[in-house]
């Protein structure tokens, strides 16, 4: 165990964990941000998504020491009440079902968008493939990042 | 306030349609806590157990069915809000607490919610409008003919003069609710009908909706549990010294659970947080005895469907003698289709807390099923009902995963044996190889055409059965027949079942039998359609000339599609249609091949599942449902050395964003009440791909998965 201090959601937070223990459970068990949600723990489903200095990661194959001092923003830092224009977007096209996958269906669109404020049918689908969603709602997505791209 | 007074037992005593009760407490997963904060202040009256109003007008309305992405949190208020006379948008919505007794059974499962529920939430809205009619009567002393319920406010035609429901809440819930009260001609609908904005989805990008997984609970221990791979095997010994080794493990124990009549042993691993329950779990050793069962593989089990297909099989639906003409006929048609394992996938892995106490027990957790927990709980810990609380969140999916009360099982098994609440976590690899699985299947079908027309057909089922999986009995229950079409106008028409029991467990998955018998159905009707020469949506059109409903969907989809107008060079496209939960789909897959790979570009359905409450919630749900169809054609399960091969997302692929295609969603106006909409978009999505892939390449897929790469 060790004291690693996260700079999460702009908010200074120590955690005593295994430094080896994956970011996803000290955001979920630790930091008690519950968001965030774990998926397949093998970097494959996206459910995990957060951005670290900006750049969207799987906090389930990430150590929590390698990320200690560097920016983590969480679906819970995007905004205080789902005004970030992404989660607008989300609202209106009304894309979430079952929800579970959406924090890093959201996370990976806000990292896209970050990047590339006009994103063609290709960049979204190349910039989202890694997030799975059973539900089956990607013909919203789509629809809700170009949506949000205007916002 | 006065009210606030009178205890909850005169509330009860003062009838409506169920008894009366305070609105307080509420179920995780629940509105906004802001919300929730506003009426626990407010003193708000229940004028039955669905609807309560403040004094200040505030209006709550009870969902009392679980939440896993149907929509359904939206659609039952909506409901309740069209005969109440309610702005829907203007409304709290809870979850209801579980309770057999006052909300009738609240599993979700079989696409029921709205088609079972929706007579009777209409009358607890009707009733609670009429008593609050009622209640103004009698303060303008007139009858209740001479008001109007309008946007919660009563009005005398008469006089002008008006009441909102918080003035008249009190008076209201004194009064005796009818039992059949009038209700609103279906015309005349303002809430029902329209596409209302769900409110749970603000919840749900913001991270604050939770779900069993998020849930903690003061004292709690972590639990994560080694099973055989094969399923039935038995622990032999394991290594408990070298686990309890590992910082933050409690406990090791042996454990075992009841799946469908069998034994399934485990072993668990107890710790502090879930992941030292997992470091546990990966120190740990288990030697297993799996008896022979390791011999089992995915072929051998179809080659020994296909042994047992020659059988005669039982008899599920006849009509005419299709045996007769098959041993007259010079020519019979023959073709048979499989279709693999499937496991349910919901995104949210299965999980479960159970705190065990003396004379008592608790359980938080997303499931499908809240009283049959209560109840397993109950009796399995011989304590009376009352004594067992059920806090039921929002799932993230069940697809029927989590209408199983499996996982609770094992909490409460953990919970007694450590003496505190204990929370089960399963892994992904859990979850997929663990089951229960949507049974694997082999349909033989015959037929025989005269004059382009089908005169005999036979659709015979192997598979097993989720009802009967255990024991001596042998035959074959019309579960079988799921989504098997008897309505096609074929004079001779035999459907058999050949029940198969095996080692592996299977349970409902999103649409059951209809996930897989409509595949071989809708495919061979193709394959018969192309031997008569005749168009497949003309072909079909014919045989359903008598059958309104399916004949109005079938015409919609080919005119969206623009079925007769001339094919771009490289496409294809197939049909197929299906009635599940009384819902009738007519679906078109159109086809591409582009750089030499083919895939699907565009999926049209027609539905007509008579009144549709949220249309909205309509299409994401078919569109969900097109979306889990595509992803049982391209990947299944498959069984080696007795075990599931694909343990996770690398192996058992979703579909991703890039491969979905349009999914375009035409919903037939109705005044019928209405039908499930659920899973009824799932059964044609297969047959129709491959009808649409035979358009395009001549080749005819009879067996699932179909890997596309290997199509050009
Ligand atoms: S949980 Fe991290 S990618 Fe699936
Ligand atoms: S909304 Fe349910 S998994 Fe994406």
């Amino acid at each position: 165990m060790a004291v690693i201090e996260l700079l999460l959601n702009g908010e200074k937070k120590s955690v005593d964990v295994d430094p080896q223990m994956p970011l996803l459970w000290a955001i979920r068990d630790y930091a008690g941000l519950t968001g965030t949600k774990f998926g397949c723990g093998i970097a494959q489903c996206g459910s995990c998504t957060v951005l670290v200095d900006g750049g969207p990661i799987r906090s389930c194959a990430v150590t929590t020491a390698a990320v200690e001092g560097l920016e983590i923003t969480t679906v819970e830092g995007l905004a205080k009440d789902n005004e970030h224009p992404v989660q607008q977007a989300w609202i209106e096209e009304q894309v979430p079902q079952c929800g579970y996958c959406q924090s890093g269906q959201i996370m990976s669109a806000v990292a896209l968008l970050d990047k590339n404020s006009n994103p063609s049918d290709a960049e979204i689908d190349d910039a989202m493939s890694g997030v799975l969603c059973r539900c089956g709602t990607y013909p919203r997505i789509r629809r809700a990042i170009k949506k949000a791209a205007k916002i | 306030m006065k009210t606030s007074t009178i205890s909850r037992r005169k509330f009860m005593q003062l009838t409506s349609v169920s008894g009366v009760f305070l609105a307080v407490g509420c179920v995780p997963g629940s509105r906004g806590e802001e919300r929730i904060a506003n009426i626990s202040n407010d003193v708000s009256l229940a004028l039955n157990q669905f609807i309560s109003i403040g004094q200040n007008s505030r209006v709550t309305l009870f969902n009392h069915r679980p939440e896993m992405g149907q929509g359904t949190f939206q659609s039952i208020p909506m409901i309740l809000a069209e005969e109440l006379e309610v702005d829907i948008n203007n409304v709290i919505i809870k979850q209801s607490e579980a309770d057999q007794e006052k909300y009738g059974w609240q599993m979700v499962v079989g696409s029921h919610s709205i088609q079972n529920e929706f007579e009777k939430l209409r009358k607890m809205g009707a009733a609670a409008k009429e008593i609050l009619l009622q209640a103004a009567a009698d303060q303008w002393g007139t009858t209740i003919s001479d008001c109007v319920a309008k946007n919660g406010v009563v009005t005398c035609s008469s006089s002008g003069k008006s009441l909102s429901y918080g003035e008249l809440v009190e008076a209201a819930s004194k009064l005796k609710a009818p039992e059949e009260p009038k209700l609103k001609d279906p015309e005349n609908f303002s809430v029902i009908g329209q596409s209302v904005p769900r409110q749970d989805i603000p919840l749900k990008t913001n991270g604050k909706a939770i779900y069993g997984i998020d849930i903690s609970v003061p004292g709690m221990l972590h639990a994560s549990i080694e099973r055989s791979p094969v399923f039935l095997g038995e622990v032999l010994d394991f290594n408990e010294k070298e686990v309890l080794a590992v910082p933050g493990v409690k406990h090791v124990f042996k454990t075992q659970r009841n799946v469908f009549g069998r034994n399934r042993e485990g072993v668990a691993v107890l710790a502090e947080s879930y992941w030292a329950a997992e470091q546990g779990r990966k120190a740990l050793k288990v030697r297993w005895n799996n008896g022979d069962l390791e011999s089992n593989t995915s072929a051998s089990i179809m080659e020994e469907f296909r042994k047992a297909s020659n059988g005669k099989g039982d008899e599920l639906f006849s009509r005419g003698n299709a045996y007769e003409v098959f041993s007259k006929s010079q020519e019979v048609m023959e073709a048979s289709y499989e279709a693999p394992y499937q496991s349910h996938v919901p995104m949210e892995p299965m999980n479960a807390i159970v705190s065990v106490k003396n004379n008592s027990a608790e359980f938080w957790g997303s499931t499908q099923n809240p009283n049959g927990i209560r109840s397993y709980l109950a009796k399995q810990l011989e304590i009376p009902e009352e004594n067992v609380k059920i806090n039921y969140t929002f799932m993230g999916g069940g697809f029927g995963r989590r209408s199983l009360t499996d996982v609770a099982e094992e909490a409460a098994d953990l919970s007694k044996k450590a003496g505190v609440p204990v929370k089960v976590t399963w892994t992904r690899e859990d979850d997929q190889t663990q089951g229960p699985f949507r049974a694997c299947s082999l349909n033989v079908m015959r037929g025989v055409l005269k004059n382009g027309k089908v005169v005999a057909l036979e659709h015979k089922v192997v598979s097993q059965e989720i009802r009967n999986q255990t024991g001596e009995n042998m035959t074959a229950g019309r579960q079988l027949m799921g989504g098997i079409n008897t309505e096609y106008a074929i004079t001779n028409l035999a459907v058999r079942g050949v029940l198969r029991k095996l080692y592996v467990p299977i349970s409902y998955w999103r649409a059951v039998y209809h996930s897989t018998n409509p595949f071989a159905h809708e495919s061979f009707i193709d394959e018969l359609a192309v031997k008569a020469g005749k168009d497949p949506l003309d072909f079909r059109l014919e045989m359903m000339k008598d059958h309104a409903r399916f004949r109005k969907v079938l015409e919609v989809v080919a005119e969206k599609t623009n079925w007769y107008g001339t094919k771009k060079p490289n496409t294809g496209r197939g049909v197929a249609i299906c009635e599940r939960s009384g819902a009738h789909f007519a679906m078109v897959v159109e086809v591409e091949r582009k750089d030499g790979r083919v895939k699907p570009t565009k999926i049209t359905t027609a539905l007509d599942l008579g009144i549709c409450v949220n249309p909205d919630t309509v299409k994401a749900q078919t569109e969900g449902s097109v979306v889990m169809g595509l992803t049982a054609a391209y990947y299944g399960l498959t069984i080696e050395k007795g075990r599931i091969a694909e343990q996770n997302f690398d192996t058992y692929p979703l579909l991703r964003i890039g491969e979905c295609p349009e999914i375009v969603t035409h919903i037939i106006q109705s005044t019928a009440d209405p039908d499930g909409a659920g899973e009824s978009g799932l059964p044609t999505v297969a047959p129709a791909l491959v009808n649409a892939i035979f358009d395009l390449t001549g080749r005819r897929i009879r067996k699932l998965p179909v890997d596309l790469r290997k199509i050009s």
